[in-house]
C-alpha cells in the first residue's frame, strides 16, 4: 500500500493540475463557445482560414505551439510586453501562463464539440422565436444557448481532460517550476528523467489515467441526462 | 479508365518523391560504418561539425540526437539504438555502465567546459562577481527567474546548483529558478529577454550573440564538469572504434576548442 | 388591410406577387406545392427578405426596398404558426405559451393567457413538455403561442398538413374560432380545398411565385404592376 502513497511533490502536481485546468476550461469556454458560433453560422470571406486557426493546436507539434506562446505571450512578446506595461499582467513562468497552454492545446476539441451542436439545432426554433418577438441575443440565450448545453458540457468536459494531459507546450512555454508550472505531466517527465523514478513515475501514470477516466465518465452522464431533459423525456 | 491509370502514375511519383531522395542515404545508412551518436545538447555545434568532417573523410555517416544527457541515457536503458554515448557529465555515464548499457573498456574523459552566468545582450548588468554569498537575488529583481537545466537531472543544472551551494547563494534563488528540460533550452529563455539571469556552460555562451557572459564560476566550486565518451553495448561496437579515435585526433581537437570546450 | 408586394429570385425560381388581403377575417394563399406560398408569407414575417417591393399591414410599413425599410421579425408584430409546430423543446406549454408575451404592455393586449387557453382547450397541457403531446395538441399550442405575442398580423403555413384526419377535424375548428373571436387578420396557406373552404373568406390563388386568377373579387396580379382592388369578401 505504500508505494500509492503519493509523495508531497506529486500531490501539488495533483492539485496544480486540477487547478490549471480548471481554469483553462473556464477561460477558453465563452471563447470556444463564439469561435463555434462563428464557424456554424457564419458566412464571410476568410472563414476557412479561421477554422485552420482553431485547429492548429490539433495539427502542429505542441512545443512549437509553446514557442509560439513564447514569442506572443512572454514578458517580451509581442502581447506579453504590452500586458505587463499596461495591466501589470505576467503569465510567464506561472500557473497563468500553463493555464493558457493548455487552454489553447484543447481550445480546437472545444470548438469542434460547441460547433457540431450548433449545428444540430434547428434554426427553424430560432426563426419561430423571432416571430415571437425575441431578437437575436434573447433568440439565442432563450433558445440556442439550452438547446447546445449537452455540446457544450462535451467541449468542456474534452477540454478538461486534455489539459490535464499537457505537456509539450507547457514545459516550453512556463517551464517547469514545482507548484507554478510543475502539473502531472510534467512531474511524471522529470520522474522519468531521474534514476530509479519509475515507481513514482508509474504511480503518477496510474493517476493520471484514474482522473481521465473519471472526466470521461462524468461528462458522459452530465451529457445524457441534459439531453434527455430537452427532449423532455424527464 | 484513364483516369485510373492517371491516379497510379501520381501514386508512383509521390512515392518516388517521397523516397527518392533517401534512396541514395538508404543505401548509405545500412552501410556498415553508420552511426547513431546520442549527445550532450551543449555539444551539439561543435559535434555537429565533426560529423560533417567524419563523412567528408569518407568514414561513415554519423546520425546524431542531441538532448539532456539525463534523456539520453534513460533512452539508451531502454533500449534506443545508439550506437556511441557523449553525456556532460560524469554520473549519467556511470548510470548507463551499472546497467551494462556502455562498454566500460571503450570509456574515455573527451572533454571540458565551464559554467558561467549569462543575461541578455541588451541587459544593464555588466559584471557579476562570483564570489562566496554574492548577491544572486539582486540581480535576478523583483520577479526574475535564473534560468538554468533542471537541477534535478539536467547535468548543467546539476554543476549549477554544486557551484551555487558552494557560493552558499543557492537558497536565495532556489524557489526563483525557471529549470529547463536542457541547457540549450535554457539559453534561449535569456536568448528572449524572459529571463534575466541564466546559468549555461561556456561554450554555450560563446555560441549565441543573444547573450553575454557576466561572471565566470571558478572550476573548483562544483565537481569536474567532464564529458565521457563511450559505446553503447549492443551497438556498433566495431565501427564506434575510429568515431571515438577520430574524436581524440587534431581535428577534431580543433573543432572543439574553436567552440571553447576545454580538451582533456 | 394588408397590402403586399413583392419580388425575389429564388436560384431561378421568380417570384413576383402582388396582392390586398382584409384586415379581418381569413385569407388563403391557395395553391399547389412548390407555388411560393410559404415563401410569399416568409416574406410578410421578415424570415426571407424580397428583392424588391413593399409590406404594409394596417398602415404601419414592414419592408419597403426604395426606402429602405426592412424591419426585422421581432419587431414586425406578425405572429408565425408552422406546419412543423416548432414548440421550444426544453420549455413547458406554459412557457412556450408565454415566450412572446413579454413585449407588450398589458392595456395594448387584445388576448389574456386565459382567454387563449380556454379557445383551444389547452388548459390541462401547461404544465407537459412538448415532447409529451399529440400532434394536434401541438398545433394548438403553437397557435396559441403565436397569439399570445399579440400580432397584428398571423400567418398560418399549412398548419394542418402534418396531422391526420380526426387530429385535422380537431383543430380546424378552432381557427375558425379564432377568426371569429379576435380582430387579427389571418394569411393561412393551404393546398387543401376543404380547409380554404371552410374557413377564408378570402382566396387568393398561387402558381409559379405569382398570385393568379382572381376569385370573387379578389384582384391580383403577377408581371407588371397594376392597381389593386380591394379585396370583397366571398359571400357564403
Amino acid at each position: 500500500m505504500g508505494v500509492w502513497h503519493l509523495t508531497a511533490v506529486e500531490l501539488e502536481a495533483l492539485k496544480l493540475s486540477l487547478w490549471v485546468s480548471a481554469w483553462a476550461v473556464a477561460v477558453s469556454l465563452p471563447a470556444g463557445v463564439l469561435t463555434a458560433w462563428v464557424l456554424a453560422r457564419g458566412r464571410f470571406a476568410g472563414k476557412h482560414f479561421l477554422d485552420g486557426l482553431v485547429h492548429l493546436p490539433l495539427v502542429l507539434p505542441p512545443v512549437v505551439i509553446g514557442y509560439l506562446l513564447l514569442v506572443l505571450m512572454g514578458r517580451n512578446g509581442v502581447i506579453g510586453a504590452l500586458l505587463y506595461e499596461y495591466l501589470g499582467i505576467v503569465v510567464a513562468f506561472n500557473w497563468k501562463g500553463a493555464a493558457l497552454a493548455a487552454a489553447v492545446m484543447a481550445f480546437p476539441l472545444m470548438v469542434r464539440a460547441v460547433r457540431l451542436a450548433l449545428e444540430s439545432v434547428d434554426q427553424g426554433l430560432e426563426a419561430a422565436a423571432r416571430t415571437l418577438g425575441a431578437g437575436p441575443w434573447r433568440v439565442f440565450f432563450t433558445i440556442t444557448l439550452p438547446l447546445i448545453v449537452p455540446g457544450i458540457i462535451t467541449g468542456a468536459i474534452l477540454a478538461f481532460a486534455r489539459s490535464l494531459g499537457e505537456f509539450g507546450a507547457t514545459i516550453t512555454f512556463v517551464s517547469n517550476i514545482a507548484g507554478q508550472t510543475q502539473t502531472l505531466p510534467l512531474a511524471l517527465y522529470t520522474l522519468t528523467q531521474v534514476p530509479d523514478g519509475e515507481a513514482a513515475a508509474l504511480r503518477l501514470c496510474v493517476l493520471s489515467v484514474l482522473i481521465a477516466m473519471a472526466a470521461l465518465i462524468f461528462s458522459e452522464q452530465v451529457s445524457r441526462r441534459f439531453t434527455r431533459r430537452l427532449r423532455g423525456e424527464q | 479508365m484513364a483516369f485510373m491509370k492517371r491516379i497510379r502514375h501520381l501514386w508512383v511519383l509521390v512515392l518516388l518523391f517521397s523516397f527518392g531522395p533517401n534512396l541514395g542515404t538508404c543505401v548509405a545508412a545500412s552501410a556498415v560504418n553508420d552511426l547513431v551518436v546520442f549527445a550532450a545538447a551543449s555539444t551539439t555545434n561543435a559535434l555537429g561539425e565533426i560529423g560533417t568532417l567524419y563523412e567528408a573523410r569518407g568514414m561513415g555517416h554519423v546520425t546524431f540526437s542531441f538532448a539532456s544527457s539525463s534523456t539520453l541515457a534513460k533512452q539508451i536503458e531502454s533500449g534506443a539504438p545508439a550506437d556511441v554515448f557523449l553525456s556532460a557529465d560524469v554520473p549519467w555515464m556511470t548510470y548507463l555502465e551499472d546497467k551494462k548499457k556502455v562498454a566500460p573498456e571503450n570509456r574515455q574523459e573527451l572533454l571540458g567546459n565551464r559554467i558561467v552566468l549569462v543575461v541578455p545582450a541588451d541587459s544593464p548588468v555588466k559584471a557579476v562577481e562570483i564570489e562566496p554569498g554574492f548577491s544572486l537575488s539582486n540581480v535576478l529583481g523583483k520577479e526574475g527567474r535564473l534560468s538554468m537545466g533542471d537541477p534535478e537531472h539536467v547535468p548543467a543544472g546539476k554543476y549549477g546548483r554544486k557551484a551555487l551551494e558552494q557560493m552558499g547563494v543557492w537558497d536565495q534563488v532556489k524557489d526563483r529558478l525557471a529549470p529547463m528540460k536542457d541547457v540549450r533550452a535554457a539559453l534561449v529563455m535569456v536568448e528572449r529577454g524572459e529571463a534575466p539571469l541564466g546559468l549555461v556552460y561556456a561554450t554555450d555562451a560563446a555560441i549565441s550573440q543573444k547573450v553575454r557572459v557576466v561572471g565566470i564560476f571558478p572550476s573548483d566550486s562544483h565537481s569536474p564538469i567532464v564529458y565521457p565518451v563511450a559505446a553503447v553495448s549492443g551497438g556498433k561496437m566495431e565501427a564506434a572504434k575510429p568515431f571515438l579515435t577520430f574524436l581524440k585526433g587534431s581535428e577534431a581537437r580543433a573543432i572543439f576548442l574553436k567552440y571553447g570546450f576545454d580538451v582533456r | 388591410m394588408i397590402s403586399v408586394q413583392v419580388e425575389k429570385n429564388q436560384s431561378g425560381f421568380m417570384i413576383q406577387a402582388e396582392f390586398q388581403a382584409p384586415a379581418k377575417g381569413v385569407t388563403a394563399l391557395f395553391g399547389p406545392s412548390g407555388a411560393g406560398k410559404t415563401s410569399i408569407i416568409n416574406m410578410v414575417a421578415g424570415l426571407l427578405r424580397p428583392d424588391s417591393g413593399h409590406i404594409q399591414v394596417n398602415g404601419r410599413c414592414l419592408f419597403d426596398s426604395r426606402q429602405g425599410i426592412d424591419l426585422p421579425p421581432e419587431r414586425r408584430g406578425v405572429g408565425y404558426v408552422f406546419q412543423d409546430g416548432r414548440l421550444f423543446p426544453h420549455l413547458s406549454v406554459k412557457s412556450n405559451l408565454t415566450y412572446g408575451m413579454r413585449g407588450t404592455p398589458k392595456e395594448q393586449r387584445y388576448v389574456t393567457f386565459d382567454q387563449v387557453v380556454d379557445l383551444l382547450g389547452i388548459g390541462h397541457l401547461l404544465d407537459r413538455r412538448p415532447a409529451r403531446l399529440s400532434g394536434g395538441e401541438k398545433q394548438r399550442v403553437a397557435i396559441g403561442r403565436a397569439l399570445l405575442a399579440n400580432p397584428s398580423l398571423l400567418l398560418m403555413d399549412e398548419p394542418l398538413a402534418s396531422l391526420d384526419g380526426p387530429r385535422k377535424a380537431e383543430v380546424l375548428p378552432f381557427i375558425g374560432r379564432l377568426a371569429e373571436a379576435f380582430a387579427v387578420p389571418i394569411l393561412y396557406v393551404s393546398h387543401a380545398r376543404e380547409e380554404i373552404e371552410s374557413l377564408a373568406g378570402t382566396v387568393l390563388n398561387v402558381a409559379a411565385g405569382g398570385i393568379v386568377a382572381a376569385d370573387s373579387g379578389v384582384a391580383a396580379r403577377s408581371g407588371p404592376r397594376a392597381p389593386v382592388d380591394a379585396a370583397l369578401p366571398k359571400a357564403y
